[in-house]
């Protein structure tokens, strides 16, 4: 019995990570795929609504090769997926973190990346231990 | 532009709405603790901008 689910898990694994690799890219889309509609909707409107939000608010995006604090802020930032790459499309203007409202959006941005990255982990675990047939 | 208290309240919506879909399963146990959270981190943040306001001046 445990072998037989062993072996549906590990056969399930490259849909679990096609899922989680889209629910990066675009929050959301990974659940999407796997007929989770509601979730889909849900956590693409909670991650949206903070990216958009902090970016507009012209919150800093951190890029690679800064100190510590910087980095953890990338990793943090780029959990956001097509949020990270457009950010300077969604606010052409760039940071401003001389106003509090900027300081805002950065803790925003990040937000909504380290929650979109529970979401990728919940994305990929449902992947994982879908019944194929369904 | 968004006033402090707008930020931290679309903040709450947001986190509250993404872990109740997370933690919870059933429709009714995702509204309450969505509306448990938000209302947890409101009258947190609430509470701690009185507790520091005489520190303000």
């Amino acid at each position: 019995m445990a072998e037989t689910q062993k072996t549906a898990v590990k056969s399930n694994q490259p849909l679990a990570l096609f899922a989680a690799v889209a629910g990066w890219l675009v929050p959301g889309l990974g659940h999407l795929l796997l007929g989770k509609w509601g979730k889909a909707i849900g956590y693409f409107v909670a991650v949206a609504s903070l990216a958009v939000v902090g970016l507009r608010l012209r919150g800093d995006v951190f890029t690679s090769g800064g100190d510590a604090f910087g980095t953890l802020g990338f990793l943090a930032d780029l959990g956001a997926g097509v949020f990270y790459f457009l950010a300077h499309t969604i606010d052409a203007a760039g940071p401003d973190v001389s106003r509090a409202a900027g300081d805002y959006g950065t803790r925003l941005i990040a937000t909504a990346g380290v929650l979109n990255l529970l979401c990728v982990l919940e994305a990929f675990q449902i992947g994982l231990h879908q019944d194929r047939k369904s | 532009m968004l006033n402090h208290f707008e930020i931290m309240t679309i903040f709450s919506l947001a986190v509250a709405l993404a872990f109740a879909l997370l933690s919870k399963q059933r429709a009714s146990e995702r509204a309450l603790y969505f509306l448990w959270a938000f209302l947890g981190f409101m009258a947190v943040a609430i509470g701690i901008g009185w507790l520091m306001y005489p520190f303000s001046r």
